[in-house]
């Protein structure tokens, strides 16, 4: 899957046009993605902080991507997950890197990193389970 | 909705318009029941937050959202004198897939607070649908408490 084709099909999911995301690499374990600030991101109106929600949901698009780079055609089931919120993610670009930790004939299991200024400044880690069946 | 004052609730509605830009709002909650029990919201059926072409089937990630925001509020209503709340840790479990144009309805409680933290559960379904539930979730908040309230900084934030 290349490239292109990935971000075309990011661009006809509504819900990923509203998180505004695009893949920069992926290989058959990994994907890192870049998603710009919006305003409609904002979780605290007063520090214009991202909302927790909206970095959680990036992380489980760029996992399911990384489990599924064909997702217009065999979509993801996510069966769970579990985020570590480490430091506030201000206005700016979100970065995100997920590494497909094990992929079963039915389970894959995702780990997930996010951050702005550098990976060794994680903003939150995240953990997703998939049904592959 | 007796044991939560009339100056309290008028400062929970005052603070939920006052997210004037952000998620919350995009989301159109509605508050339903807000009691020391827990809180009631309604987020209205919105085909921006749906994966497929179709728009029928909501992506989970809206719903950890929901959660979170909802947890805030729970926080809000139960605890006094918080300056400021941090989420420290969510886990969502995806219960079914959330197909469905219907309104969706969260209930949340913090179940446990102390001086320094918050603890938070709560669960999703379809209105009409409370038997079966789409999501579940629980979240523990890292609370800081003073002087400045986080409805003031909440409301000040709106007048600047």
């Amino acid at each position: 899957m290349n490239l292109q084709t990935v971000n075309v099909n990011v661009s006809r999911v509504p819900f990923f046009r509203f998180l505004n995301f695009e893949v920069q690499s992926l290989d058959s374990l990994h994907v890192a993605a870049e998603m710009t600030f919006e305003s409609r991101h904002i979780g605290n109106p007063v520090m214009e902080h991202y909302h927790g929600g909206i970095i959680a949901s990036f992380m489980e698009a760029t996992a399911a991507i990384a489990v599924h780079p064909d997702f217009a055609e065999v979509p993801a089931k996510p069966i769970n997950l579990t985020v570590d919120y480490l430091r506030p993610a201000v206005k700016g670009s979100l970065y995100a890197r997920a590494n497909v930790t094990r992929k079963g004939k039915r389970i894959a299991s995702v780990s997930v990193i996010s951050w702005q200024t550098a990976p060794e400044k994680p903003i939150a880690e995240g953990l997703y389970h998939f049904l592959l069946v | 909705m007796s044991d939560i004052t009339q100056k309290k609730m008028e400062q929970i509605a005052q603070m939920w318009n006052a997210r004037g830009k952000g998620l919350i709002t995009h989301m159109g909650l509605e508050i339903e029941e807000v009691s020391i029990e827990g809180v009631r919201v309604r987020m209205p059926f919105n085909p921006d937050f749906c994966v497929d072409r179709d728009q029928t089937l909501l992506h989970g990630g809206i719903l950890t959202a929901l959660l979170d925001s909802v947890f805030g509020l729970a926080n809000f209503v139960a605890i006094e004198g918080v300056s400021t709340m941090a989420t420290l840790d969510l886990r969502v479990d995806y219960l079914r897939p959330a197909h469905s144009r219907a309104d969706v309805i969260v209930r949340a409680h913090c179940f446990r607070q102390t001086r320094h933290i918050a603890f938070d559960s709560g669960s999703i379904w379809f209105d009409g649908h409370e038997n079966e539930e789409i999501a579940r979730g629980s979240a523990s908040f890292a609370l800081t408490r003073g002087d400045t309230s986080l409805f003031e900084a909440m409301t000040r934030g709106k007048a600047s």
